[in-house]
Protein backbone atom coordinates (compact mmCIF):
# COMPACT_ATOMS: atom_id res chain seq x y z
CA UNK A 1 0.00 0.00 0.00
CA UNK A 2 1.19 3.41 -0.96
CA UNK A 3 2.73 6.44 1.35
CA UNK A 4 0.25 8.80 1.98
CA UNK A 5 0.28 12.76 2.78
CA UNK A 6 -2.11 13.90 5.08
CA UNK A 7 -3.17 17.48 6.64
CA UNK A 8 -5.43 18.14 9.13
CA UNK A 9 -6.40 20.69 11.84
CA UNK A 10 -4.41 19.00 14.27
CA UNK A 11 -1.55 16.36 15.01
CA UNK A 12 -4.51 14.51 16.15
CA UNK A 13 -7.24 15.00 13.58
CA UNK A 14 -4.71 14.13 10.70
CA UNK A 15 -3.90 10.78 12.24
CA UNK A 16 -7.76 10.02 12.64
CA UNK A 17 -7.66 10.70 9.26
CA UNK A 18 -5.23 8.55 7.83
CA UNK A 19 -6.99 5.85 10.39
CA UNK A 20 -10.11 6.30 8.17
CA UNK A 21 -8.18 6.46 5.41
CA UNK A 22 -6.36 2.99 5.82
CA UNK A 23 -9.30 1.27 7.90
CA UNK A 24 -6.34 0.40 10.09
CA UNK A 25 -6.05 1.50 14.19
CA UNK A 26 -3.37 4.02 14.74
CA UNK A 27 -0.57 1.27 16.15
CA UNK A 28 -0.95 -0.46 12.62
CA UNK A 29 0.35 3.22 11.12
CA UNK A 30 3.97 4.02 10.39
CA UNK A 31 3.76 7.86 11.24
CA UNK A 32 5.90 10.53 10.82
CA UNK A 33 5.47 13.99 11.44
CA UNK A 34 6.27 16.66 8.66
CA UNK A 35 4.87 19.48 10.47
CA UNK A 36 3.42 19.85 13.73
CA UNK A 37 0.90 22.51 12.95
CA UNK A 38 -0.67 25.59 15.49
CA UNK A 39 -3.59 27.30 15.54
CA UNK A 40 -1.71 30.64 15.57
CA UNK A 41 -2.79 33.68 18.04
CA UNK A 42 -6.81 33.34 18.79
CA UNK A 43 -6.95 30.87 15.93
CA UNK A 44 -6.94 33.16 13.06
CA UNK A 45 -3.83 34.60 12.39
CA UNK A 46 -0.70 31.98 11.48
CA UNK A 47 -3.10 29.31 11.49
CA UNK A 48 -0.81 26.03 10.12
CA UNK A 49 -2.19 22.96 9.15
CA UNK A 50 -0.75 19.60 10.58
CA UNK A 51 0.84 17.39 8.02
CA UNK A 52 2.31 13.59 8.52
CA UNK A 53 3.37 11.11 6.34
CA UNK A 54 1.42 7.96 6.73
CA UNK A 55 1.99 4.27 5.40
CA UNK A 56 0.89 0.90 7.11
CA UNK A 57 2.98 -1.05 9.07
CA UNK A 58 1.57 -4.48 8.74
CA UNK A 59 2.08 -6.84 6.04
CA UNK A 60 -0.35 -5.12 3.51
CA UNK A 61 -2.02 -8.99 2.87
CA UNK A 62 -2.62 -9.38 6.39
CA UNK A 63 -4.21 -6.12 6.60
CA UNK A 64 -6.50 -7.38 3.72
CA UNK A 65 -6.89 -10.59 5.34
CA UNK A 66 -8.44 -8.58 8.25
CA UNK A 67 -10.63 -6.36 6.07
CA UNK A 68 -11.95 -9.08 3.78
CA UNK A 69 -13.02 -10.86 7.04
CA UNK A 70 -14.99 -7.95 7.59
CA UNK A 71 -16.57 -7.61 5.04
CA UNK A 72 -17.29 -10.92 4.25
CA UNK A 73 -18.94 -11.19 7.84
CA UNK A 74 -20.78 -8.60 7.66
CA UNK A 75 -22.36 -9.54 4.20
CA UNK A 76 -23.10 -12.71 5.56
CA UNK A 77 -25.17 -11.24 8.57
CA UNK A 78 -27.76 -10.35 6.04
CA UNK A 79 -27.94 -13.60 5.23
CA UNK A 80 -29.94 -15.72 8.09
CA UNK A 81 -27.59 -18.18 8.87
CA UNK A 82 -25.08 -19.14 11.67
CA UNK A 83 -21.48 -18.46 10.21
CA UNK A 84 -17.92 -17.79 11.32
CA UNK A 85 -15.42 -15.97 9.18
CA UNK A 86 -11.59 -17.27 9.13
CA UNK A 87 -9.18 -15.07 7.75
CA UNK A 88 -5.54 -16.44 6.64
CA UNK A 89 -3.11 -14.26 4.80
CA UNK A 90 -1.08 -16.84 2.34
CA UNK A 91 1.54 -16.54 0.23
CA UNK A 92 -0.04 -14.52 -2.49
CA UNK A 93 -3.44 -14.19 -1.52
CA UNK A 94 -5.81 -13.97 1.17
CA UNK A 95 -7.64 -16.99 2.10
CA UNK A 96 -11.29 -16.59 3.82
CA UNK A 97 -13.36 -19.57 5.23
CA UNK A 98 -16.63 -19.42 6.02
CA UNK A 99 -17.64 -21.95 8.69
CA UNK A 100 -21.44 -22.82 8.65
CA UNK A 101 -24.04 -25.80 8.69
CA UNK A 102 -23.11 -27.41 5.60
CA UNK A 103 -26.15 -27.10 3.94
CA UNK A 104 -24.72 -25.93 0.73
CA UNK A 105 -26.85 -22.38 0.45
CA UNK A 106 -23.32 -20.62 0.15
CA UNK A 107 -22.26 -22.71 -2.37
CA UNK A 108 -24.75 -22.54 -4.55
CA UNK A 109 -24.78 -24.26 -7.95
CA UNK A 110 -21.36 -25.11 -8.86
CA UNK A 111 -20.34 -22.43 -6.41
CA UNK A 112 -22.05 -20.02 -8.09
CA UNK A 113 -23.12 -18.65 -4.54
CA UNK A 114 -19.54 -18.87 -3.55
CA UNK A 115 -18.08 -16.97 -6.72
CA UNK A 116 -19.99 -14.32 -6.23
CA UNK A 117 -19.26 -13.81 -2.85
CA UNK A 118 -15.72 -14.13 -3.96
CA UNK A 119 -15.96 -11.80 -6.45
CA UNK A 120 -17.67 -8.99 -4.60
CA UNK A 121 -15.87 -9.57 -1.56
CA UNK A 122 -12.12 -8.92 -3.66
CA UNK A 123 -14.18 -6.15 -5.63
CA UNK A 124 -14.77 -4.31 -2.44
CA UNK A 125 -11.52 -4.89 -1.07
CA UNK A 126 -9.84 -3.54 -4.01
CA UNK A 127 -11.47 -0.55 -3.39
CA UNK A 128 -10.67 0.07 -0.28
CA UNK A 129 -6.81 -0.88 -0.32
CA UNK A 130 -6.27 0.01 -3.87
CA UNK A 131 -4.38 -2.88 -4.19
CA UNK A 132 -4.77 -5.77 -6.09
CA UNK A 133 -4.97 -8.43 -3.83
CA UNK A 134 -6.56 -12.01 -4.60
CA UNK A 135 -9.37 -13.81 -2.46
CA UNK A 136 -10.55 -16.87 -2.36
CA UNK A 137 -13.39 -17.04 -0.16
CA UNK A 138 -13.55 -20.91 0.24
CA UNK A 139 -16.85 -23.15 2.74
CA UNK A 140 -16.48 -27.06 3.31
CA UNK A 141 -13.88 -27.27 1.77
CA UNK A 142 -15.60 -26.96 -1.57
CA UNK A 143 -12.27 -25.52 -3.34
CA UNK A 144 -10.44 -28.58 -2.78
CA UNK A 145 -13.33 -31.10 -3.75
CA UNK A 146 -13.98 -28.65 -6.83
CA UNK A 147 -9.97 -29.18 -7.89
CA UNK A 148 -10.10 -33.07 -7.38
CA UNK A 149 -13.50 -33.73 -9.40
CA UNK A 150 -12.03 -31.10 -12.73
CA UNK A 151 -8.93 -32.75 -12.76
CA UNK A 152 -10.07 -36.30 -12.57
CA UNK A 153 -12.83 -34.46 -15.27
CA UNK A 154 -9.16 -33.54 -17.04
CA UNK A 155 -8.02 -37.10 -16.81
CA UNK A 156 -10.91 -38.75 -18.33
CA UNK A 157 -10.86 -36.62 -21.45
CA UNK A 158 -7.29 -36.63 -22.03
CA UNK A 159 -7.87 -40.76 -21.93
CA UNK A 160 -10.47 -40.14 -24.50
CA UNK A 161 -8.96 -37.64 -26.99
CA UNK A 162 -6.17 -40.15 -26.87
CA UNK A 163 -7.91 -42.75 -28.24
CA UNK A 164 -10.02 -41.27 -30.73
CA UNK A 165 -7.09 -39.11 -31.67
CA UNK A 166 -9.90 -36.15 -31.87
CA UNK A 167 -10.57 -32.89 -29.93
CA UNK A 168 -12.79 -32.53 -26.89
CA UNK A 169 -14.16 -29.42 -25.04
CA UNK A 170 -15.49 -29.28 -22.21
CA UNK A 171 -18.20 -27.19 -20.79
CA UNK A 172 -18.35 -23.60 -20.46
CA UNK A 173 -15.95 -22.76 -17.31
CA UNK A 174 -14.82 -19.69 -15.64
CA UNK A 175 -10.71 -18.65 -15.39
CA UNK A 176 -10.03 -20.86 -12.10
CA UNK A 177 -11.47 -23.75 -13.54
CA UNK A 178 -10.30 -23.15 -16.67
CA UNK A 179 -6.76 -23.39 -15.29
CA UNK A 180 -7.11 -26.40 -13.18
CA UNK A 181 -7.41 -28.52 -16.41
CA UNK A 182 -4.68 -26.49 -17.78
CA UNK A 183 -2.61 -27.41 -15.22
CA UNK A 184 -3.96 -31.22 -14.55
CA UNK A 185 -2.82 -31.95 -18.35
CA UNK A 186 0.78 -29.69 -18.22
CA UNK A 187 2.40 -32.32 -17.89
CA UNK A 188 1.03 -34.86 -20.24
CA UNK A 189 2.68 -34.71 -23.44
CA UNK A 190 0.22 -36.46 -25.80
CA UNK A 191 -2.80 -33.45 -25.33
CA UNK A 192 -2.39 -29.85 -25.32
CA UNK A 193 -5.12 -27.48 -24.19
CA UNK A 194 -6.60 -24.12 -25.47
CA UNK A 195 -8.70 -21.67 -24.24
CA UNK A 196 -11.84 -20.84 -26.70
CA UNK A 197 -14.98 -18.60 -26.81
CA UNK A 198 -16.22 -15.35 -25.29
CA UNK A 199 -17.07 -14.57 -21.73
CA UNK A 200 -19.38 -16.70 -20.07
CA UNK A 201 -18.73 -19.31 -23.13
CA UNK A 202 -15.21 -19.66 -22.56
CA UNK A 203 -14.10 -23.45 -22.37
CA UNK A 204 -11.02 -25.46 -22.87
CA UNK A 205 -9.81 -27.73 -25.57
CA UNK A 206 -8.45 -30.59 -25.38
CA UNK A 207 -6.53 -31.87 -28.67
CA UNK A 208 -4.42 -34.32 -29.38
CA UNK A 209 -0.31 -33.46 -29.76
CA UNK A 210 0.75 -33.47 -33.10
CA UNK A 211 3.85 -36.02 -33.05
CA UNK A 212 7.04 -35.33 -32.14
CA UNK A 213 6.45 -31.99 -30.20
CA UNK A 214 4.61 -31.08 -27.83
CA UNK A 215 3.67 -27.21 -27.88
CA UNK A 216 4.41 -24.92 -25.03
CA UNK A 217 1.23 -22.92 -25.52
CA UNK A 218 -0.54 -24.93 -22.70
CA UNK A 219 1.82 -23.89 -19.92
CA UNK A 220 1.09 -20.21 -21.16
CA UNK A 221 -2.66 -20.54 -21.38
CA UNK A 222 -2.55 -21.65 -17.40
CA UNK A 223 -0.80 -18.67 -16.75
CA UNK A 224 -3.61 -16.50 -19.04
CA UNK A 225 -6.47 -18.06 -17.11
CA UNK A 226 -5.53 -17.43 -13.24
CA UNK B 1 -32.92 -7.83 5.80
CA UNK B 2 -32.79 -7.86 2.26
CA UNK B 3 -32.92 -4.51 1.88
CA UNK B 4 -30.21 -3.84 3.86
CA UNK B 5 -28.01 -6.38 2.45
CA UNK B 6 -28.22 -4.78 -0.95
CA UNK B 7 -27.50 -1.29 1.08
CA UNK B 8 -24.34 -2.04 2.14
CA UNK B 9 -22.85 -4.15 -0.92
CA UNK B 10 -24.06 -1.18 -3.04
CA UNK B 11 -22.33 1.40 -0.69
CA UNK B 12 -19.20 -0.51 -0.27
CA UNK B 13 -19.09 -0.24 -4.42
CA UNK B 14 -19.96 3.09 -5.29
CA UNK B 15 -17.65 7.01 -4.32
CA UNK B 16 -21.01 8.32 -3.22
CA UNK B 17 -22.24 5.98 -0.36
CA UNK B 18 -24.43 8.42 0.12
CA UNK B 19 -26.79 8.72 -2.51
CA UNK B 20 -27.57 5.20 -2.22
CA UNK B 21 -31.14 4.37 -2.40
CA UNK B 22 -32.71 0.98 -1.99
CA UNK B 23 -36.66 0.83 -2.01
CA UNK B 24 -38.53 -2.57 -1.03
CA UNK B 25 -41.85 -3.30 -3.11
CA UNK B 26 -42.65 -6.43 -1.13
CA UNK B 27 -45.36 -8.92 -2.50
CA UNK B 28 -46.58 -11.82 -1.39
CA UNK B 29 -43.78 -14.47 -2.67
CA UNK B 30 -41.87 -11.85 -4.50
CA UNK B 31 -40.25 -9.07 -2.97
CA UNK B 32 -38.77 -6.25 -5.85
CA UNK B 33 -35.82 -3.75 -4.85
CA UNK B 34 -34.96 -0.97 -6.40
CA UNK B 35 -31.34 0.18 -6.50
CA UNK B 36 -30.84 3.67 -7.03
CA UNK B 37 -27.25 5.48 -7.09
CA UNK B 38 -25.43 8.78 -8.07
CA UNK B 39 -25.13 8.36 -11.82
CA UNK B 40 -21.62 8.43 -12.12
CA UNK B 41 -21.60 5.11 -9.73
CA UNK B 42 -24.13 3.30 -12.52
CA UNK B 43 -21.39 1.52 -13.79
CA UNK B 44 -19.79 0.77 -10.14
CA UNK B 45 -22.42 -0.97 -9.57
CA UNK B 46 -23.24 -2.75 -12.90
CA UNK B 47 -19.75 -4.07 -13.58
CA UNK B 48 -18.14 -4.72 -16.65
CA UNK B 49 -20.38 -7.21 -18.21
CA UNK B 50 -22.91 -6.68 -15.27
CA UNK B 51 -20.90 -9.12 -13.72
CA UNK B 52 -20.93 -6.91 -10.31
CA UNK B 53 -24.86 -6.94 -10.69
CA UNK B 54 -25.18 -10.44 -11.46
CA UNK B 55 -22.77 -10.96 -8.46
CA UNK B 56 -25.04 -8.92 -6.63
CA UNK B 57 -28.09 -10.64 -7.30
CA UNK B 58 -26.85 -14.06 -6.66
CA UNK B 59 -25.83 -13.27 -3.13
CA UNK B 60 -29.20 -11.66 -2.90
CA UNK B 61 -31.04 -14.61 -4.49
CA UNK B 62 -29.15 -17.41 -1.93
CA UNK B 63 -30.31 -14.80 1.33
CA UNK B 64 -33.63 -14.59 0.03
CA UNK B 65 -33.64 -18.63 -0.59
CA UNK B 66 -33.38 -18.93 3.21
CA UNK B 67 -36.64 -16.49 4.00
CA UNK B 68 -38.21 -18.55 1.36
CA UNK B 69 -38.69 -15.68 -0.39
CA UNK B 70 -37.66 -14.78 -3.97
CA UNK B 71 -36.21 -10.99 -4.65
CA UNK B 72 -35.31 -9.24 -7.90
CA UNK B 73 -32.52 -6.72 -8.06
CA UNK B 74 -33.66 -3.44 -10.09
CA UNK B 75 -30.95 -1.40 -10.87
CA UNK B 76 -33.07 2.49 -12.19
CA UNK B 77 -31.09 4.69 -13.93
Amino acid sequence: MPTLEIEGKSLEDAINLACEEYHLPREMLEIEILSKGSSGIFGIVGARKAKIRVAPKQLPLTAAADRGKAILTEILTFVELPTVVEAESRDDHVFLNIISNGSGLLIGKRGKTLNALQYLVSKILHRELDAPISVVVDTEDYRTKRETSLTELAHQLSTKVKRSNRPLTTGPMNSQDRRIIHLALKEDQEVRTKSKGEGNLRRVVIYPAKRGKKSPESAAEAASDS
Amino acid sequence: MLKELVEFMARALVDSPELVKVSEIEGEQTSVLELRVAKEDLGKVIGKQGRTAHAMRTILSAASTKIRKRAVLEIIE
